[in-house]
């Protein structure tokens, strides 16, 4: 991964979190100055090696543990709040932020609302359970199932 | 990747299906520290897959499940 790749990754990082949502390729270009295309280009370089995934269209689908898309994981954290691809990354996004943070989702079994409040890197619930149905060396298959 | 009640909702919800792995919230939270608080950092470098994989091991998610491809 080249220094250019590594710019646009940190800008398009920067920008999904001050922006509360996935950049499009004009919010990360022009604060650095450069063409749309050049962003485009290397944003799809960077999904090749999986440190982001784009959508069908080029778009970002994933800026892991940043989602795009609505999921079933808000979290909130620093006074904002973003989604999150899953569990795992729902934690992730306080553990990017190095903030406490909290987030609902529900059991996918009976439906309760699962709160979780992460204080100091740590859930304030710890009787709830993590299902990891892939196997590792299959994650990146497909990683929207995952 | 998802979080249950608890490991009898996971076994419900699977319905027979086969299972993959089932961690408590606590070690999830550990998981995600190791693995995702790089992320923003002005300095981040991709994790080699070697990397990963001893982050993995460092919290005991070992064994054929957990070997990264």
């Amino acid at each position: 991964m080249d220094e250019l790749d590594l710019t646009i990754r940190r800008a398009t990082y920067r920008r999904f979190v001050e922006l509360g949502r996935a950049p499009t390729v004009e919010d990360v270009a022009a604060p650095l100055g450069v063409e749309a295309n050049v962003v485009g280009a290397a944003w799809r370089r960077l999904h090749d090696a999986h440190a982001l995934v784009l959508d069908d269209a080029g778009e970002i689908r994933m800026a892991n543990p940043f989602a795009a898309r609505p999921t079933d994981f808000r979290v909130d954290a620093r006074g904002s709040s973003w989604f999150a691809n899953c569990a795992w990354d729902a934690f992730g996004i306080g553990a990017a932020l190095h903030a406490d943070s909290a987030f609902d989702t529900h059991c996918p079994d009976c439906g309760e609302t699962l709160h979780v409040r992460v204080r100091d890197g740590k859930p304030d619930d710890a009787s709830l359970i993590f299902h990891v149905l892939v196997p590792a060396a299959q994650w990146w298959n497909d990683i929207g199932f995952t | 990747m998802l979080l249950f009640r608890s490991e009898a909702h996971v076994d419900r919800w699977l319905a027979g299906r086969d299972k993959g792995a089932v961690v408590p919230i606590t070690k999830l939270a550990e998981l995600a520290d190791a693995w995702w608080s790089d992320r923003l950092s002005p300095h981040w470098q991709p994790h080699t897959r070697e990397q990963n994989q001893a982050i993995l091991e460092g919290l005991g998610l070992t064994g054929r499940f957990w070997r990264l491809g």
